[in-house]
């Protein structure tokens, strides 16, 4: 039982932790917030389903394909809609109700093209099951484990020790400044939102052969993917997966222990509590209050 | 009035401001210069509420104001302005200089519902006082139009009145003339003179010197976040450190 | 004598005109009583958007979960009708003070937390309330079956049929949008707007923002609840759908759609969300999609609403003339 629960929590918050890291991304990138990042997920793992399920690619093809797809929507949305109202000097709180705006557009387009069916998501290692410390897990689930954290390990080094990365981190951090050194800031900026919606794109493909793919899967996991942010500390990119991992763990051992029905508001009044409490999370990163 | 004792005040490593103390005489008008990064906006800020100094205290009017809010240290009697303008901009130039009256208006919320008779009064007395500090600038024909669509001089001098109409005891003025033309300079000058006479002590960032060594009775220079020397304007014209620190500059 | 002077100088007309056709509503609808339902639904939407006016609009601070106060005015009113057998209107008020309080509550450790984190947090309560009245403890708001009340009864006169409603929705509106005309024109309306134009220099003005964050967020929430009680005491019933964040969505977007900081935005707003999604009931299943692009088409094209819209027609007007 137990290790079944932590497989399962670890499944759930590594894609929490995918998804707050995009929010982190996006966050440093530009200061801003983004409400599309769990429907980047659904995309992804709807796309995945077309490459994968139907076109019968190779999986690493699909990922490639749909990482890509992806990474292009994600810069289209920051040149076409964000970068735009940006340059209309509009309040930043409209800023993040379009990325609302855009949720919804893509839940309902994805419902369009797809229907409100579950569709299942042939599965990546045939269907045979694994045992691992004695219990029978699915090869998705170790799978999903080790991908989150390789793509974890990837983008920290990507960040640290590329030139690109740099020049990221520098936009981030003062924007001027960073384009006075020569830093394109906006290329950095509209990369910045393609990489999240590729990472989110990464966890809908892992979690697709898990739950099935349907137009609601990215929804809750979006929200929840703030809490995880919020836990491990806007804006860091570690905190954001330890917060998405603490917080899968948190919600399998509620429903597993005490009852699913309180799982949803237990993760909700963590995000409280910590809003309120303990705002720059464990990671202590600062820039969450005035 | 104004007493400050000792003030440090350090940003992580950042010594900010160092041991600085200077006192003010009621009815006066202070100089506070220096090169460009000496600290002096920042001192403004540590005196006004926005930093808690980590050492030493603020003192004003016998009340010490470490750890007391900005809203509070106004209600105290202490105004001021912003370096960048700081207007409500949508807001009409009136209704800024009413915002300034809010700490001396009384009703409150359910008053306002109702529209009882006596916030009704205040009211329209807020208004008719709004309007006369208006005219004490010059801004009254422009009273209804947003605060966003005066010109960079009125702007100044509206953020000067709404400081003003919450009667302080003393005002900072932080860079009062800057963006301002030499016309709107000497129309500042007599603004200047008219706030003294109404009994109000100030104390002003100001670099145009010609301004500053005319109008202030005192002057007080930092440098480094230290400050580098005080006395009136002649003294100040002859000291040495302070000749240095600002050829050092240029 | 002052009203009669305005009355001959023609300031009142247009008032007096629009107080008439309010009036005259039922008439036009006498055969088309679907027609008067719709306006009773824009009148309570109409008090629940000028509640999330005053806090977004006046004073700057968003709200994601302002159907989480909806949801209390609507079950805690009947829950108290049913359980203590209070009268329905008073259930309704009280309903709607205990969600002030709630508001106060939330705002006021949340008023120190820049938008996108108060944005997050207002998420985080809407959901905390959906999900209490969804899962409630002891099944006590019927959870996803939702939950039957009766209509108002006033004083012996049940406000049971569409006409009734219309007529006690109207009058729940003029009471609330002149409340809320006052509010603003006052003190306590200029420190909500110095504190959306600039927080700091409204506090070295010596307005204490934290309070009037508060005040602004418990105000707008005690609007927000009076609108959930009249809307189930109008349907007879809730359910959790009615009070998820979709509600609060729609609810930000007839407020951008109509307008924000005035009286005419949320009515134009709350007016036009609410026939558009009539004319498009065939498409009920994208009603989503619809709030969606009208969300983005008016941050993206009219940053001031429909109303705005109309007020800059009237400034290219006056500037002809």
């Amino acid at each position: 039982m137990l290790i079944q629960v932590l497989i399962s929590g670890l499944v759930i918050g590594c894609v929490y932790g995918l998804i707050a890291l995009g929010y982190s991304l996006i966050y440093k990138a530009s200061g801003l917030m983004s409400f599309a990042q769990g429907d980047m997920l659904t995309l992804g793992a709807f796309l995945g389903y077309m490459f994968y399920g139907q076109l019968k690619l190779p999986f690493v093809v699909s990922l490639v394909c749909v990482m890509l797809c992806m990474f292009g929507l994600g810069q289209l949305l920051e040149r076409g809609i964000i970068r735009v109202l940006l340059k209309n000097n509009v309040l930043p709180v409209y800023i993040v109700l379009a990325t609302i705006a855009i949720s919804y557009i893509i839940q309902n387009a994805a419902m369009m093209i797809w229907g409100t069916q579950t569709l299942t998501f042939p599965p990546i290692f045939g269907s045979s099951l694994v045992e691992l410390f004695g219990v029978k897990v699915q090869p998705e689930a170790i799978f999903c484990i080790i991908m989150s954290v390789i793509c974890m390990l990837f983008l920290h080094v990507f960040m640290k020790y590329t030139r690109f990365g740099t020049a990221m981190r520098a936009a981030a951090m003062d924007p001027t400044a960073a384009r006075a050194c020569g830093i394109n800031t906006s290329f950095s900026t509209g990369v910045t939102w393609g990489l999240s919606a590729g990472v989110a794109a990464l966890g809908g493909m892992l979690l697709g052969p898990i739950y099935g793919v349907f137009t609601m899967l990215g929804a809750i996991i979006g929200r929840k993917g703030f809490s995880s942010a919020v836990i491990g500390g806007f804006g860091n990119m570690y905190g954001a997966m330890l917060g998405g991992i603490l917080l899968g763990l948190i919600e399998t051992g509620t429903s597993a222990y005490v009852s699913s029905a309180y799982k949803d508001m237990i993760s909700y009044s963590i995000l409280l509590i910590f809003l309120f409490v303990k705002p720059t999370g464990i990671f202590n990163e600062q820039a969450i209050t005035e | 009035m104004l007493k400050v004792n000792d003030v440090t005040l350090r940003f992580g490593g950042l010594t900010a401001v160092n041991h600085v103390s200077l006192e003010l005489k009621e009815g006066t008008i202070n100089g506070l210069i220096g090169p460009n990064g000496a600290g002096k906006t920042t001192f403004f800020n540590l005196i006004s509420g926005v930093y808690t100094p980590n050492e030493g205290e603020v003192i004003f009017n016998g009340i010490k104001l470490n750890g007391k809010k900005c809203y509070e240290i106004n209600r105290i009697g202490m105004s001021r302005t912003y370096q960048i303008i700081n207007l409500f901009k949508k807001m009409s130039v009136v209704e800024n200089v009413m915002v300034g009256l809010h700490p001396k208006l009384k009703s409150g919320f359910f008053s306002a519902i109702a529209r009882t008779g006596s916030q009704k009064k205040e009211e329209e007395a807020a208004r008719e006082k709004a309007y006369e500090w208006l005219d004490f600038v010059g801004l009254r024909s422009k009273a209804l139009d947003p605060a966003g669509s005066l010109s960079y001089g009125e702007q100044r001098l509206l953020e000067i009145v709404r400081g003003l109409a919450s009667n302080p005891k003393l005002i900072l003025l932080d860079e009062p003339a800057a963006g301002m033309n030499s016309k709107e300079k000497e129309e500042l000058d007599v603004i200047l003179r008219k706030i003294q006479k109404l009994g109000v002590t100030i104390l002003m960032i100001e670099h145009d010197m010609k301004l500053m060594m005319g109008i202030t009775d005192y002057i007080f220079v930092l440098n480094y976040g230290k400050k580098l020397a005080e006395g009136t304007p002649v003294e100040i014209q002859n000291n040495p450190d302070v000749i240095a620190a600002y050829l050092g500059e240029d | 004598m002052n009203k009669m002077k305005n009355l001959m100088n023609g300031k009142m007309v247009p008032k007096l005109l629009l107080a008439v056709i309010l009036l005259l509503v039922p008439l036009l609808f006498q055969n088309f009583n679907y027609g008067l339902l719709i306006c009773g639904f824009i009148a309570v939407y109409v008090i629940a958007i000028s509640g999330l006016d005053l806090v977004f609009g006046y004073c700057g601070q968003i709200s994601m979960g302002h159907a989480a106060f909806f949801a209390i005015g609507a079950y805690g009113s009947a829950i108290m009708h049913k359980y203590l057998h209070i009268p329905a209107l008073l259930t309704m008020i009280i309903a709607s003070v205990a969600a002030a309080l709630i508001g106060a509550l939330l705002a006021y450790p949340a008023s120190k937390l820049v938008f996108h984190f108060l944005s997050l947090a207002t998420v985080a309560f809407g959901e905390i309330v959906y999900q209490l009245a969804a899962q409630s403890p002891g099944g006590i708001t019927g959870n996803f079956t939702g939950f039957y009340t009766e209509s108002i009864n006033l004083f012996g006169f049940q406000i049971n049929t569409n006409t009734r409603f219309y007529y006690f929705a109207l009058v729940c509106v003029v009471i609330f949008l002149s409340a809320k005309h006052r509010l603003v024109h006052s003190r306590e309306g200029r420190a909500f707007l110095a504190i959306r134009e600039n927080a700091h220099a409204a506090d070295g003005m010596g307005i204490n923002v934290r309070k009037y964050k508060v005040m602004a967020f418990a105000t707008s929430a005690f609007y927000t609840a009076i609108a959930g009680g009249m809307y189930v005491h109008f349907v007879k019933f809730i359910s959790p759908e009615t009070v998820s964040n979709k509600q609060s969505v729609m609810f930000l977007t007839m407020l951008l759609f109509g307008g924000t900081s005035s009286l005419a935005g949320p009515v134009l707003g709350a007016a036009s969300v609410l026939l558009l999604n009539e004319g498009l009931r065939f498409a009920e299943r994208y009603q989503m999609l619809i709030y969606g692009v009208l969300l983005l088409a008016a941050i993206l094209l009219m940053p001031g609403g429909i109303y705005g819209v109309i007020q800059k027609g009237q400034q290219k007007l006056r500037r002809v003339k």
